[in-house]
């Protein structure tokens, strides 16, 4: 691969531009395409962007200072709302962290149902995903929200299937300290198996719609090219760094919950462009049919919590003072949460969460200038941030 | 747990011995940007995982007394098949600042921000050290322990 000049996020505009004709454009906070509330602050020479300032902070909720409140089983249902298209991994990493901070075990049945939400929780995410990237690029996609309402559809039945297991369709407050809530309801598994075998046959359509379409191809192919070691540098994870050909990933490389009994295959794509994330995701969802359906036939038996059911929310507590690290591959990277916990204490003394759409944003200084406008929004769309989970 | 060969470099070279398996060394002020350089450099740990600072009060007891201080972390990561981390931590008292990790991990740069935001420990030589996550005229930084979680802040005071 050809080495790509690094971009300067620190360039001074007026110095590059001492007349004064560069157009400086405010994108977001309230841009449909900007995924959330994101604000880039834009310096433009015609079409071409200079220098892109991103602004965050427009969704800060305070999620880190509320942890040091709550007790370690009510964190939970906060953390919920962090990345909201992907609430099962948030849920099951800082419950990861707690775990490993107050040493409960988890029993295997929970383990591997954990996995199984996991899977299932990374294909909705990524179809959410498929559906607004192609929203971003408007109309060239055969009327614009075609891609978009296909995706919702199928997405809707993996909504389905978590709402028959917790009650609730979109944040579950399922995962506790040592284990889960709720048992798999009779029939459960008939159900995701039927679910699955549709969004297989779907994936097939998307790419039909997608791969075969010229202007598909035009607007992604050779766009927004991540070199793959500054994606290293900046701490990018998740299928955005796997698309620019780095082979790594938690859950083969460093197994959680039941990953330790499967054979993840990871998916690398070498090109580094927005087609080449949209490829990586693809096939990531076919793989994740696979390690479900690899599950979902031995589930073992047994009690699907590790401790006792909790009546005070203030029962778990801390037994030492300690501070631990754990990570998992959400859908869009390496989640990890880092806890302090001191000794005899049921809150957290500090908690802070590594979210990973953070640091696929910092990517955009380095990326946006050199391109077109309507290019950095397929670029921002290909990057999957989730500004919930980056302002916190 | 720390790779073999990093315990070994932090032996040899910065002189820490018994190491806390999960946090890493403490490491002094001024020798953090020569391990981190040492770490990507020579043992490959090239990406950068997260930096994150907690705020500590002073403690008034007779045996062990702590001055109030914030600890800063750090954690690196190798990547590929059998993935192994490797972080450190350094203690800053109140009112000074520690250097930063912008010219070894562009990465760093984001995240000191959030710190420097929210924990308010400032870090020498970042080139951008703004606010990222609250308002930039906000006052005080909510992270810290002695900020008032039920009081209300400006300007909704």
């Amino acid at each position: 691969m050809e080495m790509i000049p690094r971009a300067d996020p620190y360039l001074d505009p007026d110095s590059h531009d001492p007349e004064g004709d560069l157009l400086v454009l405010n994108l977001g906070p309230q841009h449909p395409s900007t995924h959330g509330v994101l604000r880039v602050k834009l310096w433009l020479d015609g079409e071409v962007c200079i220098k892109a300032v991103p602004y965050l902070g427009y969704l800060h909720r305070g999620v880190e200072k509320l942890c040091e409140k709550l007790t370690y089983v009510q964190v939970t249902p906060i953390i919920d709302k962090n990345d909201y298209v992907a609430p099962m991994t948030n849920e099951l990493a800082i419950n990861m962290a707690f775990e490993k901070l107050v040493g409960a075990e988890v029993p295997p049945r929970a383990q591997v149902m954990r996995t199984i939400h996991s899977e299932l929780q990374r294909i909705a995410s990524h179809l959410l995903w498929l559906g607004t990237f192609c929203l971003d690029m408007g109309g060239a996609l055969g009327g614009g929200a075609t891609s978009f309402m296909h995706t919702f559809r199928e997405r809707e039945l993996i909504l389905d299937v978590f709402e028959e297991l917790t009650g609730c369709r979109f944040h579950y407050n399922h995962h506790t300290v040592g284990g889960l809530r709720h048992d798999i309801p009779a029939g459960w598994d008939q159900m995701v198996k039927k679910v699955l075998d549709i969004i297989e046959t779907r994936c097939h359509e998307y790419e039909g719609m997608l791969v075969e379409n010229p202007v598909f191809i035009a607007r992604t192919r050779g766009v927004g090219v991540v070199d793959p070691d500054l994606a290293v540098e900046l701490g990018v994870s998740g299928p955005n760094l796997r698309a620019s050909g780095v082979d790594h990933d938690l859950r083969r490389d460093a197994p959680y919950a039941a990953y330790d009994r499967l054979e993840v295959n990871v998916i690398t794509a070498l090109e580094g462009d927005c087609y080449a994330r949209y490829q990586v995701r693809l096939a990531e969802m076919r793989e994740s049919i696979r390690l479900v359906r690899c599950l979902l036939d031995d589930i073992p038996e047994g009690p699907i919590c590790g401790l006792k059911p909790v009546k005070l929310p203030g029962a778990v507590k801390c037994p030492e003072t300690a501070t631990v690290y754990s990570a998992i591959e959400s859908p869009r990277g390496e989640l990890g949460t880092w806890v302090v916990g001191t000794k005899k204490s049921p809150n957290p003394y500090r908690c802070k969460i590594r979210p990973p759409s953070l640091h696929s944003l910092a990517l955009l200084p380095y990326m946006c200038p050199g391109n077109n406008l309507s290019d950095i929004i397929v670029i921002l769309g290909s990057l999957d941030p989730i500004l919930g989970e980056v302002d916190r | 747990m720390i790779p073999q060969d990093a315990t070994a470099l932090m032996a040899d070279r910065f002189g820490f011995q018994d190491v806390d398996p999960e946090n890493g060394p403490w490491v002094p002020r001024e020798a953090v940007v020569a391990l981190a350089r040492a770490l990507r450099d020579e043992l490959g740990f090239r990406f950068f995982v997260y930096c994150a600072a907690v705020h500590y009060l002073a403690v008034e007891d007779e045996e062990n007394p702590e001055d109030e201080h914030i600890v800063v972390a750090y954690r690196l990561r190798r990547l590929g098949p059998g993935t192994e981390s490797v972080g450190f931590q350094v203690r800053v008292p109140m009112g000074e600042s520690t250097p930063s990790l912008v010219s070894v991990f562009a990465g760093a740069d984001w995240q000191e921000r959030e710190q420097y935001d929210l924990v308010g420990v400032v870090f020498a030589g970042h080139p951008d050290l703004r606010r990222i996550m609250m308002p930039e005229d906000w006052p005080g930084h909510p992270l810290r322990r002695d900020y008032a979680i039920e009081t209300r802040h400006h300007p909704w005071r």
